[in-house]
């Protein structure tokens, strides 16, 4: 860096400016779309900020826009990706932390190979398993219920997880294990008592990302939800992607924002957490 | 090590704990494997049904130029992702590691993108894009007639398109990842090559950029398990066009699966998107496992 | 959608309750009121106001309507297919008139409703392009709700006018001309929504007009190589071609309604779409004959192709669920319900002894159309199975939106459509 400390840092400056003015339009574009009336929309601008400001379209998206027989907009959608994604993300965050700590601390014959096919997993489209799944499940009863969608869920997202929490406890000094053995404590002794309490960081992370991927899942909740328990991002795309009919694209964008409120507020709100659990656990193997 | 390990072994309270993995990884996930290579050995349509045609559906499926098109730009779309991400996202990890105010706000907003799904932000990229009502008709609006910036509907270039939108998802957390493996560097190591007198840009080619490897490693498995599953993206802005141009593997199997009730087509296509899976993982696994040999 | 019409609607719905023929007896008090969850893809605009006038039917037959809207039909065919082969199925599953679900009947999973055909005579009602899908090795498989023109060629009064174009066009000449006018005008001459399903719409509707009846049949039906490398059917795939050099830049992707909006403001000139379009022209408040055109086909015997929707009814052994399939199948095609469905939805009723003076002009004009049988075409989905259907449909997209030499389409169409 021959140039003066002080260009280096209007560039720098001026990169990062326009960065997140590239981050940012998406956002941008959705918001302003959803303040139009529908006039303004066919106008065309689509980076025009709103002439005659309004919230009428996110009105409309939470609680009036129709899908078929239904006019509800995607409010019912909301409790369902609720009932779904709490579950979903105990369940799923509790089962890898087990798991990882499992495979990173014990030695159980045949674990590798296990651990080897779940990575594959970990690789492969869910299109691929969908047909067999519905099978499986059908079998069990389990199609279209709350047990049957929260099931996938776990199924799904064990790869990610277990992966997580067994660099996670592979990162932490052995001595904390072996002083713990010594004290005598066996294999629930040793997880519940000693590591778990000092695993808060990574199940922060965990449960970021499993709440953002069960919440904006479309394809799971759409085969396996069945009528009932179907999610937020169903009635959603049924709002956005009708295959006829006049498209309200203000409405459109309302119920996207709305859709994506739950993911935004936990990765706004928890950022500075999600990096530093990031630091702590991901990076060592 | 080694020897604590040995005392671990035989738990049978960790076989315990492992049973949900197992049931998972061997019913769910071999299970399927093994259907799915049952099913693409069969003439199965809607539903699977017991005859037999050899390797019938593979012939079709290397001889269907959609497929072949899906796995062309699979790769395409592969490298410019991964390297892309990892170039931007090392880009605004290091300025946001050099830069002094706003390192907050800074991260959520290029953290974001990675929080919404492209059932949401899909139709928005798909205006953006459009070269009618998105970026190239605000450059003729503004007087720039020659200005062109049409690769969405282009055939040729639509997959570049894609690579945009989804780097525009994935850099953050890419950025996350290395500004985490930055902030982990050792100190005195600054302090020292400073007291040298080695330029800024040499620390960081010679010193930081080489201990950032194992977050480099993270990030482009996590970049490379989004790529296979390469989906939501293409559905949401171009349904896989103009014409079936940015066809990808993902979205060929859903297509036959369900609307072109052709299952067995669509299961020898799942077979040979999970063999090239394996072929990913295994590099990664055999990796692992030699470093855990040489750490023991 | 016009106050009007709606009344007169429910007027109707009003007028043939009472018919024994039209309408099932309240039900006897024995038990629960039927109860039906229906599975659909009618999510906005038109579609919904009609699948309401269905619920409302339903309703008034006694019946409980549970509404299972999915946006776009694959998707709802993929959770269809998912619920039943999951045990879980809905009672009614809307299908297009086609091979689509042939494989479901095969398997033994549908129910049929033969009591129901028979009743009300479908065997003479029913047109053979529907009757041979919905009636399989003698039993009734499917209630078929309506019938769609999937290749009308619609075009704005006002750009017409702007572009100096006094006269409808009779021809693929005198459209080519109309559309080089638009052109000069300045104008988007045709209104397209470049998605692999509206090519092939627009593929059919040369195919049928230019081709005629019989190159049609020998193509879709028959899949005769010989047909397929005609001169006849290379002039066709040329026309169709041809019509691209007429599309704007921004036509790939874009929703066929988004295309609709293009003539409704009188910027584009013509749209090749299904009858489905005029929910669109109502909304927007503008009138067949005054606002649009709506052409049929060129000539005085242009073909008629028939598309349609129907319920199917998954094999249930509840008693009560049976009774539910059996009372959709009947509400869906009694003439009352027929007609207050197609108002909103813009197709025409499938049975023959409707009324139609309450429908909009296209419509009329199609029910007339329909009279004639010789002028009757299945649409391809009827022929083809899913499959084939879908191969053919990549080979034409594909040409449409690349430069790919005629002969090497007409190869891979051969190939697309061998079994």
């Amino acid at each position: 860096m021959n140039r003066s400390p002080l260009a280096a840092r209007v560039g720098m400056a001026a990169f990062l400016a326009v960065a997140a003015a590239f981050f940012l339009l998406p956002l941008y574009v959705m918001l302003v779309t959803s303040l139009k009336p529908l006039d303004e929309l066919r106008a065309g601008a689509l980076f025009a900020w709103p002439l005659a400001p309004t919230l009428a379209p996110w009105r409309t998206a939470w609680s009036e826009a129709c899908t078929g027989v239904a006019c509800e907009g995607v409010r019912a959608g909301f409790m369902n990706s609720l009932a779904i994604a709490v579950p979903s993300t105990l369940l799923a965050v509790g089962l890898g932390a087990l798991n990882g700590y499992a495979l990173a601390l014990w030695r159980v014959r045949g674990a590798n190979w296990l651990f080897g096919l779940l990575m594959v997993g970990a690789f492969v489209p869910g299109q691929v398993m969908l047909y067999p799944l519905v099978r499986a499940l059908g079998t069990l009863g389990l199609v279209g219920s709350l047990p049957g969608i929260v099931l996938v869920h776990v199924v799904f997202s064990m790869p990610l997880m277990t992966l997580l929490f067994r660099n996670w406890y592979a990162s932490l000094p052995t001595e904390l294990f072996n002083a713990a053995r010594i004290d005598g404590a066996g294999f629930w002794g040793v997880w519940t008592r000693v590591l778990l309490p000092m695993s808060a960081p990574m199940l922060g992370v965990a449960a970021i990302m499993q709440v953002t991927g069960v919440w904006n899942d479309y394809l799971l909740g759409l085969v396996f939800a069945g009528h009932d328990f179907a999610p937020m991002t169903v009635q959603l795309n049924n709002l956005i992607n009708t295959s006829t009919g006049t498209r309200q694209y203000n409405v459109d964008m309302a119920a996207t924002l709305l859709t994506s409120l739950v993911p935004l507020v936990v990765y706004f709100g928890s950022g500075r957490w999600f990096v530093r659990g990031i630091t702590a656990g991901a990076l060592k193997g | 090590m080694p020897t604590a390990r040995a005392a671990r072994s035989g738990s049978w309270p960790a076989r315990l704990a492992l049973l949900p993995l197992a049931l998972t990884a061997v019913v769910a996930y071999l299970g399927s494997i093994l259907w799915s290579l049952r099913v693409s050995f069969s003439a199965s349509r809607t539903f699977p049904s017991d005859s037999w045609v050899g390797a019938a559906q593979y012939l079709r499926l290397f001889a269907n130029e959609r497929w072949l098109l899906s796995l062309q730009n699979l790769a395409v779309y592969g490298v410019l992702f991964v390297l892309a991400c990892l170039l931007l996202g090392f880009l605004l990890a290091l300025l946001i590691d050099r830069q002094v105010a706003g390192e907050g706000v800074l991260r959520a907003v290029f953290l974001y993108p990675y929080a919404m799904s492209f059932i949401a932000s899909g139709a928005v990229w798909a205006w953006m894009l459009n070269p009618i009502q998105g970026v190239e008709a605000v450059g003729h609006a503004l007087g720039w007639e020659a200005f062109r910036f049409d690769w969405i509907v282009d055939p040729d270039r639509v997959i570049y398109a894609i690579v945009i939108a989804a780097v525009w998802q994935a850099a953050g957390l890419v950025m996350a990842l290395l500004l985490a493996g930055l902030r982990s560097v050792d100190a005195d190591l600054w302090r020292a090559a400073r007291i040298d007198g080695i330029p800024t840009w040499r620390i960081y080619v010679s010193i930081v950029i080489p201990q950032l490897g194992y977050s480099f490693a993270t990030a482009a498995i996590l970049l490379l398990t989004a790529v296979i599953k390469l989906y939501d993206a293409v559905v949401a802005m171009t349904q896989g066009g103009p014409g079936t141009a940015s066809e990808v593997p993902a979205k060929f199997i859903m297509d036959h699966l369900y609307g072109r009730a052709n299952i067995a087509l669509a299961s020898a296509a799942s077979v040979m998107l999970l063999l090239t899976a394996i072929a990913l993982v295994s590099p990664f696994l055999y990796a692992r496992s030699r470093a855990a040999a040489r750490g023991a | 959608m016009g106050r009007a019409s709606k009344t007169t609607a429910s007027l109707l719905v009003g007028l043939f309750a009472g018919m024994p023929i039209a309408m099932p007896a309240p039900p006897p008090n024995t038990g629960p009121a039927p109860h039906a969850e229906v599975l659909h893809w009618w999510t906005a605009g038109g579609e919904a106001a009609a699948v309401r006038s269905l619920a409302e039917a339903y309703r008034d037959a006694g019946g409980v309507w549970s509404d299972t809207a999915i946006a776009g039909a694959e998707q709802a065919r993929a959770v269809a297919i998912s619920r039943i082969a999951g045990g879980n199925p809905p009672t009614a599953v809307l299908f297009n008139t086609s091979r689509q679900f042939h494989d479901l009947v095969e398997q033994g999973l549908l129910d049929t409703v033969d009591d129901v055909a028979r009743r009300n005579d479908w065997e003479r009602l029913l047109p053979p392009a529907i009757l041979d899908v919905v009636r399989i090795r003698g039993h009734y498989y499917a209630a078929p709700v309506n019938i769609h023109m999937p290749t009308w060629i619609w075009y704005s009064k006002a750009a017409f006018t702007r572009a100096g174009i006094a006269q409808e066009p009779r021809s693929f000449e005198e459209l080519f001309a109309a559309l080089d006018r638009l052109r000069a005008a300045g104008l988007v001459p045709l209104a397209h929504g470049g998605q692999p399903w509206q090519d092939n719409l627009v593929f059919r509707a040369v195919l049928a007009n230019l081709g005629g009846r019989e190159l049609y049949l020998q193509v879709l039906r028959d899949r005769d190589a010989r047909a397929i490398h005609s001169d006849a059917f290379r002039r066709v795939l040329l026309t169709f071609k041809r019509l691209h050099s007429y599309v704007d830049k921004g036509s790939p992707g874009r929703n066929w309604n988004d295309a609709t909006a293009m003539l409704v403001t009188a910027r584009a000139g013509v749209q090749i779409m299904g009858d489905w379009v005029k929910a669109e022209f109502a909304t927007a408040h503008q009138a067949a004959g005054r606002d649009y055109g709506c052409i049929a086909g060129f000539g005085e015997h242009a073909p008629y192709v028939i598309q349609g929707d129907a319920f199917v009814f998954p094999h249930s052994r509840d008693p009560q669920t049976v009774r539910a399939q059996q009372l959709l199948a009947t509400v869906v095609t009694a003439p009352a319900t027929q007609l207050a469905f197609s108002i909103r939805k813009g197709s025409i009723p499938v049975r023959a002894d409707v009324d139609p003076s309450s429908l909009d002009l296209c419509s009329q004009m199609a029910v007339a159309l329909l009279r004639d049988r010789s002028r009757q075409l299945p649409n391809d989905e009827v022929f083809l199975t899913p499959d084939q259907n879908g191969a053919m449909a990549d080979v034409l997209t594909n040409y449409w939106n690349r430069d790919v030499p005629v002969e090497q389409v007409q190869q891979k169409l051969v190939a697309a459509l061998a079994d």
